[in-house]
């Protein structure tokens, strides 16, 4: 099975890319820990955490954005991305329902490059958002 | 003594960490190991997976994910591999360590990644970090502290850039 591929020429401003969810789970956060090589007790150690004030474990803030990377990639090809940048607006708990949102904001040639940016977001069903961004991808050109 | 004079840190130590390095590591990308970030990251993309699938999406082998890059320096750091002039005392550590022994939380408030190229299967990559700003903000009659590290990643045997990494920590009372 290959991936799908975006042109630029089928890409307008507006547009938006298929939306990742997820019900964000505790094993989703020890996969990641182990994955990541980040131990921090507050994303896995739920004792930790509750001493330290939390509620209860939360999320890593690189698995929030590592989470809308794969959307992204999802959307304009894995190796596409020019660049990645978000801030980190709120913690991710266990059993949020997470939405990833990713709409193209620009269409653009630089030199031999077809660039597409892209406003990237992830918040909760509710709307509340946890990472908020932007990314630049080159795509191919059908000319 | 209220939080805010606790929590200041004196503007010389702030601007003589900037520009600073904060270490070098030469990381060895290994395919297992971004499976197994693939997988936590929820990337299903076969390409991250197989390489008759990266082969046939025009890519010289299997890509890493993009936020890869701030894990690598994680593994696949092999002694035999560093450079002997490392730096070994990390400038983040002088202005961050003291504020922490009083209290506080460290977040990451922000990250960037620029990318040349992709990162692939089997680079050997080069991580060269420095400390690009250092600075505190009030809000709220509290003191924030701002310290801003940049890793550039190149490609060992070609000396060429790979990926830029920027990472935005800031220490809050």
């Amino acid at each position: 099975m290959g991936e799908q591929v975006l042109y630029f020429e089928d890409v307008a401003d507006g547009d938006e890319a298929p939306v990742r969810s997820l019900v964000l789970s505790r094993t989703d956060l020890v996969v990641y820990a182990g994955a990541s090589g980040d131990y921090n007790p507050m994303h896995h150690d739920e004792v930790k955490a509750k001493a330290a004030g939390q509620p209860s474990v939360f999320g890593h803030g690189m698995f929030s954005m590592g989470f809308l990377g794969s959307a992204i990639t999802d959307f304009v090809g894995e190796g596409n991305v020019r660049r990645f940048q978000v801030r980190f607006a709120r913690q991710t708990w266990p059993d949020e329902d997470l939405r990833t949102r990713i709409v193209v904001t620009g269409k653009r040639v630089e030199g031999d490059d077809h660039l597409v940016d892209l406003d990237v977001r992830l918040h909760n069903v509710e709307g509340e958002e946890k990472v908020v961004g932007e990314a630049t991808a080159v795509v191919p050109s059908r000319t | 003594m209220d939080n805010v004079e606790e929590t200041q840190v004196a503007d010389d130590i702030l601007s003589e960490i900037i520009g600073k390095p904060t270490g070098t590591t030469v990381v060895t990308v290994e395919r297992g190991q971004l499976a197994l970030f693939a997988k936590a990251v929820k990337d299903e993309n076969p390409v991250t997976r197989d390489l008759s699938a990266a082969s046939e999406a025009g890519l010289p082998g299997i890509p890493a994910p993009p936020t890869y890059p701030f894990v690598m320096g994680n593994f696949g750091v092999y002694p035999e591999l560093q450079s002997e002039d490392a730096p070994s005392a990390n400038p983040m550590a002088a202005v961050l360590g003291p504020l922490m022994a009083k209290g506080g939380l460290i977040l990451h408030g922000e990250q960037e990644f620029t990318y040349h190229r992709p990162v692939f299967a089997g680079d050997v990559l080069v991580g060269e970090g420095k400390v690009v700003d250092a600075y505190q903000k009030e809000s709220k009659g509290k003191t924030m502290t701002f310290v801003v590290v940049e890793t550039a990643w190149s490609d060992q045997s070609s000396g060429d850039p790979v990926c830029t990494s920027r990472m935005n920590i800031i220490h809050r009372v």
